[in-house]
């Protein structure tokens, strides 16, 4: 065989391995997703955001049943690329937990968690390369972990613990101050 | 059709007024006050004031998966779905069931309900001046306004009285001050702002926006309590809608009679008299058609609605729709662009809160071209719109790192003070800019679907760079960190300032309407929604409907008194 020919089949299977490899990626991302995947792993979804928002001096996630914020809205409001993103990442951290402490997540200690949650973060740190980022999101949907963070933020920020004591809620202010002095340990506003 | 006389006397009115919406509402409000029985037709439900607001005084977690609409919405509602929140869902209507056809991408967001979409608007209330009135007449673009600024004064005073108006009098030529409640009030960052553009330049300021949000009781309404959830409906009657203001008055005069799920179909036109003889309705509880008969006729169907109204209304005197001899009708379709502005961080004020939500932002009013500037590159203006406020929750939690205790901290304590403004530009009046009618598609009542065809064009694109870049520059002079420019490039109808379709002026070759709002070819018709606007200027719009409304309501009622309608 020619050089020439050898490069061009060459690159043709490789156009051939990607595009095939693309396909199969998009329609499993694009699957539907089984409800009770997501359910089963309430338990779970509620330790996961007790660790990104604990118990302080004010309530945590858990205690503000965010979990089930972030299943109904995984469930209700989600497109399915990103479902199945979410799922997979579940499935990802199980595996990875599996196979570093050999045992399920709910049985490892409070720093082992930490440690799994640390290695599912690494890589989706969510603002360098801002606009691959937000092709690499709108493709595929976001990294795993930031999809959990955002929830769990969404969750325990509207939440009645969330909102009235880890935040300061102002249901019918009556009057408008414009300018007033930053209390201290004043908490942020709620609602906008 | 066939009507005994008994019916016909039922079914006859003094004035017929179709559509709710702002103005609308002012419309029956004004015929009613002047003792004329007056049929207001609207082809929604019932909207009443405090009792059909039912998520007004919810709670944050009373919404079991937030704000987020769901995947079912979108689809269903892939337009109105990208306004709407389960907060006010209801107060839109659904795409699937009232369909449209976008022959270029163009977002029509509609609230088919008594009150329309008064519910749902922004509040903000500017005066156009002669700059406007005067502009096309200057550059030859459109055709020139049959009024001017003096003609409207005393009616824009007349619907700031009544709707009540809080803003801030800066004695501009170019937005010209009103009757005005107590303003609200800037925050330090806007403050800021706003003293560092007047050190710089002496054409332009920041000052408060001038809304229907009430700072004082007025008219057995308000005042506004500073939730800002003013898209649910206002408990406390805190800003303007028809439901809160208008359509009450119209009813204490005895002489409304309001007609919701009343589709009107047609404009009747009496051959003989050559002018209106009243409109065709279909009743879309019992999809009974019914006939209405009037001396006079106000269509206020809204902009596009309306357009598409009288092209369906076919007569052998009106072969191309009512009242359309001029050709114009549907024609030069606006909507202000507000997709281009800046968005900044600024490091001081560290010290300072603020407790409410006050309803409104800020108002940079028009500073481009009010001359014509040869250094230019685009004609007319816009005016900049924004707000100042502190990083919250929703907006600190994509920059934070990772999770846990410091997480949480970082998420629930005030973020820097930052400030997103976008520039609100004209839109040029294009010939081709337009709706129409496909009569091969119908909707579920055998109505043809309306086509809209817009787009923006090199006039707006050339000013939306500038907006990116006057503000970018005035941020960067007031000190601003990680200034963004952007342009979202959202296509028309955005904006929800569709005007234009019907347009007034001085001939009836080149418009639709004179300048008392009358239809040309059928004196007993006035149309004083969007439609009527010749040139779309860049303040938001409804004030002037108003203030349009209430005059031509003035000049029927003479006319009539006088025999001459």
């Amino acid at each position: 065989m020619n050089r020439r020919l050898y490069i061009k089949s060459v690159f043709g299977l490789a156009v051939a391995g990607t595009a095939s490899f693309s396909i199969f990626k998009w329609v499993s991302i694009n699957r539907a997703i089984v409800p009770a995947d997501l359910v089963h792993k309430r338990d779970l979804l509620a330790e996961l955001a007790e660790l990104i928002i604990p118990q302080t001096d004010t309530p945590g996630a858990k205690a503000a049943m965010v979990q089930d914020y972030i299943i109904t809205v995984m469930l209700n409001c989600t497109p399915a690329k990103e479902q199945n993103k979410f799922i997979d990442g579940i499935a990802e951290l199980e595996d990875y937990t599996a196979a570093q402490y050999g045992k399920a997540f709910l049985k490892c200690s409070p720093s082992e968690r930490k440690a799994v949650l640390k290695h599912m973060a690494k890589n989706s740190s969510g603002y360098s390369y801002k606009i691959l980022n937000k092709i690499n999101n709108k493709l595929f949907g976001k990294p795993f972990f930031l999809k959990l963070r955002e929830l769990t933020v969404d969750g325990y920020c509207q939440s009645q613990l969330g909102a009235t004591q880890g935040l300061a809620y102002d249901y019918i202010p009556h009057t408008f101050e414009a300018c007033i002095p930053l209390l201290k340990n004043q908490k942020s506003w709620a609602t906008k | 059709m066939y009507i005994s006389d008994k019916n016909k006397q039922l079914n006859t009115y003094d004035a017929i007024v179709i559509g709710s919406g702002i103005s609308g509402g002012w419309a029956a409000m004004e015929l009613c006050k002047k003792g004329m029985k007056t049929l207001l037709l609207e082809r929604g439900r019932d909207v009443k004031h405090i009792v059909d607001y039912p998520t007004a005084t919810l709670n944050p977690w009373d919404f079991k998966a937030g704000l987020n609409n769901t995947m079912k919405d979108r689809e269903i509602d892939p337009v109105q779905s990208t306004a709407y929140s389960p907060a006010d869902k209801h107060f839109y209507v659904s795409d699937a069931e009232h369909p449209y056809i976008q022959e270029k991408p163009f977002n029509w967001y509609r609230g088919y309900q008594v009150g329309g979409r008064s519910l749902t608007w922004g509040r903000q209330c500017y005066r156009l001046s002669d700059l406007d009135f005067e502009a096309n007449h200057q550059d030859g673009f459109g055709v020139d306004w049959p009024i001017r600024y003096k003609d409207l004064e005393q009616w824009y005073s007349y619907a700031e009285s009544f709707i009540g108006v809080s803003g801030n009098r800066e004695n501009l030529k170019q937005l010209p001050d009103g009757e005005f409640l107590t303003p609200m009030e800037l925050n330090c960052i806007e403050k800021h702002l706003g003293d560092s553009i007047r050190k710089h330049d002496e054409h332009r300021l920041l000052t408060i926006a001038r809304v229907a949000n009430l700072t004082r009781g007025w008219d057995h309404r308000g005042p506004c309590q500073n939730r800002n959830l003013c898209n649910r409906g206002c408990p406390f009657g805190g800003y303007f809608s028809s439901n809160s203001s208008t359509i009450p008055a119209a009813m204490a005069t005895g002489n409304l009679t309001l007609r919701p799920f009343s589709i009107v179909t047609e404009i009747l036109f009496d051959e003989q008299q050559q002018k209106a003889k009243g409109v065709r309705v279909i009743d879309t509880l019992s999809n009974e058609v019914y006939e209405f008969y009037a001396k006079i006729v106000f269509v206020n169907a809204s902009t596009i609605a309306t357009a598409g109204l009288l092209l369906n209304s076919v007569s052998s005197r009106f072969p191309d729709g009512f009242g359309n001899g001029s050709g114009q009708l549907g024609h030069n379709l606006m909507d202000h662009h507000s997709s281009a502005g800046a968005y900044g961080v600024h490091e001081g004020y560290t010290e300072q809160y603020y407790k409410g939500r006050r309803p409104c932002g800020f108002l940079i009013p028009r500073y481009r071209n009010l001359q014509h500037d040869k250094s230019l590159d685009f004609k007319r203006g816009y005016n900049i719109q924004g707000h100042g406020e502190r990083q919250e929750w929703m907006d600190k939690a994509q920059s934070i790192d990772g999770f846990g205790e410091d997480f949480k901290a970082q998420l629930t304590t005030p973020g820097p003070w930052t400030i997103w403004m976008a520039g609100w530009g004209e839109c040029l009046p294009y010939f081709d800019n337009k709706v129409s009618l496909d009569n091969s598609r119908k909707d579920k009542w055998g109505q043809p679907l309306l086509k809209i065809d817009f787009s923006f064009r090199e006039n707006e694109h050339k000013m939306m760079t500038d907006i990116q870049h006057t503000c970018g520059e005035m941020f960067e002079k007031a000190g601003f960190k990680n200034i963004d420019t952007f342009n979202y490039n959202k296509p028309g109808g955005s904006t929800i300032h569709e005007m234009g379709t019907a347009r007034m002026g001085h001939d009836p070759k080149t418009s639709v309407l004179n300048k008392f709002n009358q239809m040309h070819e059928a004196k007993n018709v006035f149309i004083t929604d969007g439609s009527c606007m010749t040139s779309s200027a860049c303040q938001n719009p409804s004030l002037t409907y108003m203030a349009l409304t209430a005059r031509a309501s003035q000049f029927a009622y003479e006319q009539l008194k006088k025999g001459d309608l």
